[in-house]
């Protein structure tokens, strides 16, 4: 009940904010992005006079899968600064601004307001993920040629659980700080730290879950989900469940008076 | 019976104390003001009332609450500067924290209506709040302390961020709530607290030093008070006047010279006499008894 | 139609997007009270930046809680 009226309040608000419309706007920007201009960079090129004469047109050697993953690559860059953006003040901004006190001298849990908040957030980002996959998906098989629907569906829900990772970092960092904009850079610090760990220890960490775009790329190759792709997806979520505690945790200790 | 027990309850920050031991009691339908001086530990001490702060020592029980309970059922509290979520309607807020307060979402609308009326806001109640003035914002700051009719309300500071005429109606606002429900309510103003409550707990340094009803406080304190005045500066004859054994304690205010005595007769002959024998150039005697405020200047200069 | 070689009706939804981000963008612009930095600035990083305007907007043009 209270969970849900929460819930609500942020629906609402994201919409009132424009949110609802400008997230998904920007997504399918930014999956679209790099397989368009990819597949028209020869032309621009040439009109821009670039090129010598004689040259042959030729569209680029670009598999479709390699088409589908400069999408991921692009998300796993502006898509979740995006999502760090929209996310940095669920809780901060409240507790700095002093809303939080008025809603937590209410009988709610702080259980229920972070996990509700949470939820919100997920709910518009998977939203807004998949609009701009659709439109990816769509431009993939109308210029470099056919992905099967299920494997897209494949790509949604795996690559969305990274996502989903991403806004409970943020999350998690919501209750530790209550300055937005260093919400942000712990944030975002974080992913990047995340990232050079995956890259220097790739191969020890094979579940490590910066490594989901790579399994989703042989996924897509090989047309079937590896083990390690379910492995990597499996610590994702667990990786989840302990933030949200640890979310809880550091909540708890936090006095809202401060 | 009481409404609220508040037992040995203790803040510190960094290891100092800034609640230090408060024991009270509320009784139902009174309304009581915590006065103090900036920084006494007023707002610390309703934080921690509210549930917002946990007490570094001592309880905070309510009457008929459950082991273990949530307090923030039986409360409301405006804290001293409100914020809103500005993007809402006042009745958008009010419903928002009537929920949150375990009322289903039509009795919330109900309530939210007729606070939003009770608190003289009506017109303005599908307006966002952002578009509100700071008189506006603290009457809906009651109407969401009342949404789920708590056993006691608590204000911090109500009417101090307020124009006179502000004031005026937020204190009228209490006169009536009062009729209804507990409150407690803080202020640095004795005139505010003379005005709408029954009952004072007077705070100093995290500590309550008196308490009781108004009455009982004025009549506890009514010590008969001679005020003198000498044609050159007063510091001059302090001392001297000091050691005259009727006089209890003396101080000087606003160029007076104040000496709180026990027997009046006594006390204007010894003084008289000194007067008379040192050859003091003295220019105004009177006679008068101290007020609350004397009181609550004598509590807040130590 | 083609434009540079380029099938118009293929990047018509991508010009189409950014026109509704900016108009999207525009209004919030009007609806707002306070921003961060002068409103007139925003303004025109709105019209004038593409899409990256719209969304810094949203992002951190707009004072809000």
């Amino acid at each position: 009940m209270q969970w849900k009226t929460i819930f609500v309040k942020e629906m609402l608000e994201d919409w009132r904010n424009f949110k609802w419309i400008w997230v998904p706007l920007v997504f399918i920007l930014i999956a679209i992005m790099d397989p368009l201009t990819t597949y028209y960079m020869p032309k621009i090129l040439d009109a821009v006079g670039g090129l010598p004469d004689g040259t042959v047109f030729e569209i680029p050697d670009v598999s479709p899968v390699a088409a589908m993953m400069m999408s991921l690559s692009e998300m796993s860059m502006f898509g979740v600064v995006v999502i760090v953006a929209i996310t940095m003040g669920v809780i901060a901004g409240e507790r700095r601004s002093g809303v939080a006190e008025l809603v937590l001298v209410k009988p709610v849990s702080y259980l229920t307001y972070i996990t509700s908040k949470w939820a919100e957030k997920l709910v518009l980002v998977w939203i807004s993920f998949i609009i701009g996959m659709f439109a990816s998906w769509y431009y993939v098989n109308l210029l470099f040629g056919e992905i099967s629907f299920s494997a897209f569906l494949q790509v949604l829900f795996f690559y969305g659980l990274w996502l989903s990772l991403v806004v409970t970092i943020t999350i998690f960092f919501n209750t530790l700080f209550k300055v937005p904009g260093l919400v942000l850079f712990v944030t975002i610090a974080t992913i990047i730290m995340m990232s050079i760990i995956n890259q220097v220890f790739s191969h020890v960490l094979i579940w490590f879950p910066n490594n989901m775009s790579s399994h989703i790329g042989g996924m897509l190759d090989g047309n079937h989900v590896s083990g390690d792709l379910w492995g990597t997806a499996f610590v994702t979520i667990e990786v989840i469940i302990l933030l949200i505690i640890a979310s809880l945790f550091s909540f708890r200790g936090k006095e809202m008076a401060n | 019976m009481s409404v609220i027990k508040v037992n040995e309850l203790t803040k510190t920050f960094d290891k100092k104390d800034v609640v230090k031991a408060l024991n009270f009691e509320l009784n139902p339908g009174k309304c009581v003001a915590l006065l103090g001086p900036n920084g006494a530990g007023k707002t610390t001490t309703l934080r921690m009332l509210s549930g917002l702060l946990n007490p570094s020592r001592g309880s905070v029980t309510f009457e008929g609450m459950k082991e273990n309970g949530d307090i923030r059922e039986h409360i409301g509290y405006l804290p001293q500067y409100p914020v809103f979520h500005n993007w809402m309607s006042g009745k958008e807020f009010l419903i928002y924290v009537g929920q949150l307060a375990n009322l289903p979402k039509k009795q919330a609308s109900d309530q939210a209506n007729s606070l939003l009326k009770r608190v003289g806001i009506a017109d303005a109640g599908n307006r966002r709040i952002g578009k509100y003035s700071g008189g506006m914002k603290q009457r809906l700051g009651i109407a969401q302390a009342m949404i789920h009719k708590p056993n006691l309300i608590i204000l911090d500071e109500p009417v101090s961020s307020l124009d006179p005429i502000g004031r005026r109606e937020v204190l009228n606002l209490m006169e009536e709530l009062k009729e209804q429900t507990t409150i407690l309510f803080s202020t640095h103003i004795l005139s505010d607290a003379e005005e709408v409550s029954d009952d004072l707990l007077l705070m100093h340094q995290g500590e309550i030093v008196e308490s009781g009803s108004i009455e009982s406080l004025r009549t506890k304190h009514q010590t008969a008070k001679i005020n003198l005045t000498f044609g050159d500066s007063n510091d001059n004859y302090l001392s001297s006047l000091k050691s005259i054994p009727s006089v209890n304690e003396s101080l000087i205010e606003r160029n007076e010279i104040q000496l709180l005595v026990d027997d009046i007769d006594q006390a204007r002959k010894d003084i008289l006499l000194k007067v008379s024998q040192e050859n003091l150039p003295l220019t105004k005697f009177e006679i008068s008894r101290t007020s609350l405020e004397d009181l609550f200047m004598k509590v807040v200069k130590n | 139609m083609e434009l540079l070689g380029i099938d118009l009706a293929i990047i018509a939804p991508l010009l189409i997007i950014e026109a509704i981000l900016a108009i999207v963008a525009i209004i919030a612009w009007f609806k707002t009270d306070e921003t961060n930095g002068p409103k007139w600035l925003w303004l025109l990083l709105i019209i004038f930046i593409s899409i990256i305007g719209p969304i810094l907007f949203f992002i951190i043009g707009r004072r809000q809680n």
